[in-house]
């Protein structure tokens, strides 16, 4: 699918911005807090109605300003896809080709995007948390079973905590009855997961290789639980140290990701190259699954993607995006890119929230 | 808002105290009652501590009654070897409403939530287990909610109960009958397909 057009009025810095961008590789140059990253995370919101970098709709709106709107234009393989936000003091209004929502719900998978910001290089590097999250965020997008199983697990780990909570030594039968549930939803998320991210490590590998030839990713699940323990041993086993420390040590909600390059965890061994790199071809790897779900390409988003690679790298990059997906990516820098990309690219500079086609 | 009235303030808060009203509904409910004939305002404050002084819970069941046992566990046409446990009163209605279930019940006023501070101890729990000493139950049927608290309920039951080699079953969850797959949620609708029946 192809963004056609894009208008943003009162979003961030951007006022009176309608952004046109071609299929396949579109660079919109500028130099720092122009309004790069808005302008993708504009569209972002209006796919996801959520913003990469804060959860408070109100930093978005620009400073002095009361409301903002963000409008989309999307045409996909069947037909044309117009979403339009308006935001004003705190309430959001979201029409999909002129139609109210009235869940905001409702919008996800209207447009598919895929986007890397300069925050989810935490994903490697960061905590088993933020990796959590993005595992519990795609998953919860591509199965609707998902999120129940979450929120229910997630409920009750909080039960079965406050039982434990002081050292207090619980009924077995009333701690067993929470235990039973854990395994139930948990095995749920254990298994969504393997089979999530057994889905993506083959592209993952393939686009990290790509990229930097000659050296090898993998992705790997790492779930707390063993294969084969049933979760309730599991639970029985830890029952006295669970007590002791007042809460559920053991389960999902202590998997993680990780990432290994050549063999070694790339977390504490991969330079900031490697671990660009790593992020970079997970969300190329994601690029091919939505495209096998949503049946087309999804329009990829890389902010700032290039400041960290070289220039073999970069140019190898290059590369693999023109698979043929519409691509919209961000860079400060204004002028050797010519060379490396040649003509197939269209060009955009953005100066104070204002943006000209080159 | 009534700087004169702190009686329409209190009126206010009470009604604001029940389920499901908001200030604006609960300022509603107040000004109609004080705008309404004097009768209407008193009948309704007479058929309030009517119902609370005549209504008990069954030494039975723990259902909702006014008389003691109630009218379902005194029934000769019910089978006192079956229970049906709930959560609230509310569902015994409910079930009655479908007319075919012929046992009897068992309301356990909640469900176990130790975030709320409820353990078996804040429900009728004990009564239950007292009834099925007494002998002559052949199977409990676990009807409570189907929420994490719900079935936490269901399984610590189905454990003290099973000790006791009686039939303990839970409800099963489906479709609703008589509408189309598709207006059922998906969650729902996974359930019933895990939980599918062989013809």
């Amino acid at each position: 699918m192809n963004l056609v057009e894009l208008n943003c009025d009162g979003f961030r810095s951007l006022s009176g911005l309608c952004f046109k961008p071609a299929p396949g590789v579109n660079i919109i140059r500028g130099h720092n807090a122009q309004g790069k990253t808005s302008l993708l995370e504009a569209l972002l919101f209006a796919a996801t109605s959520k913003s990469h970098r804060t959860s408070q709709e109100t930093d978005l709106v620009q400073h002095g300003a009361r409301e903002f709107h963000v409008a989309a234009r999307v045409q996909r393989s069947d037909r044309e896809v117009a979403i339009e936000v308006n935001w004003w003091q705190g309430v959001k209004r979201v029409r999909v080709n002129g139609l109210a929502l009235s869940r905001v719900s409702d919008l996800l998978g209207k447009i598919n995007v895929v986007f890397f910001s300069q925050e989810d290089v935490g994903l490697v590097r960061g905590s088993a948390a933020q990796r959590r999250r993005f595992l519990d965020m795609e998953l919860s997008q591509l199965m609707p079973g998902y999120l129940h199983a979450l929120q229910q697990y997630r409920q009750v780990v909080r039960q079965r905590n406050e039982l434990l909570r002081g050292g207090r030594r619980p009924d077995p039968d009333l701690l067993g009855a929470w235990d039973e549930q854990l395994g139930t939803h948990g095995s749920v998320l254990m298994e969504e997961r393997r089979r999530f991210v057994e889905s993506l490590a083959g592209p993952a590998q393939e686009a990290y290789g790509q990229v930097a030839q000659g050296e090898r990713l993998q992705v790997a699940y790492r779930p707390d639980l063993r294969d084969g323990v049933p979760f309730t041993e599991v639970l029985a086993a830890s029952r006295d140290s669970d007590i002791r420390q007042g809460m559920t040590t053991r389960g999902p909600h202590r998997d993680d990701l990780e990432f290994l390059v050549d063999g070694e965890p790339a977390r504490h061994f991969a330079s900031q190259g490697q671990q660009r790199t790593a992020v970079l071809a997970l969300k190329l790897a994601e690029l091919e699954l939505v495209r096998d779900r949503a049946g087309e390409y999804p329009i990829l988003m890389l902010d700032d993607v290039l400041s960290e690679l070289d220039t073999k790298r970069s140019r190898r990059l290059f590369s693999v995006v023109r698979c043929g997906a519409q691509c919209l990516m961000t860079t400060t820098d204004l002028g050797s890119q010519d060379a490396l990309f040649g003509a197939e690219c269209v060009y955009f500079l953005i100066r104070n929230g204002q943006l000209v086609r080159q | 808002m009534f700087l004169d009235a702190p009686s329409v303030e209190r009126l206010i808060e009470a009604f604001r105290k029940l389920p499901g009203v908001g200030k604006r509904s609960a300022e509603r409910y107040a000004l109609h009652l004080l705008s309404a004939p004097e009768e209407d305002a008193l009948f309704l404050s007479e058929a309030v501590r009517t119902a609370r002084e005549r209504v008990t819970t069954c030494s039975i069941c723990c259902d909702l009654t006014e008389t003691d046992p109630c009218a379902l566990c005194t029934a000769s046409d019910r089978d006192r070897s079956t229970i049906c446990v709930v959560e609230r009163p509310a569902a015994v209605m409910a079930i009655e409403k479908g007319g075919t279930y012929r046992g009897v019940y068992h309301v356990l006023h909640g469900a176990l939530s130790p975030l709320d501070g409820i353990g078996p101890d804040e429900l009728t729990v004990g009564r239950l287990m007292k009834r099925i000493e007494a002998g002559g139950v052949s199977e409990v049927i676990v009807a409570t909610n189907a929420t994490a608290e719900g079935e936490a309920t269901a399984l610590y039951l189905s454990r003290q109960i099973g000790e006791r080699g009686i039939a303990v079953s839970r409800i099963a969850h489906g479709v609703p009958m008589g509408g189309g797959l598709e207006y059922a949620d998906d969650v729902t609708l996974s359930h019933a397909l895990q939980g599918r029946t062989r013809l």
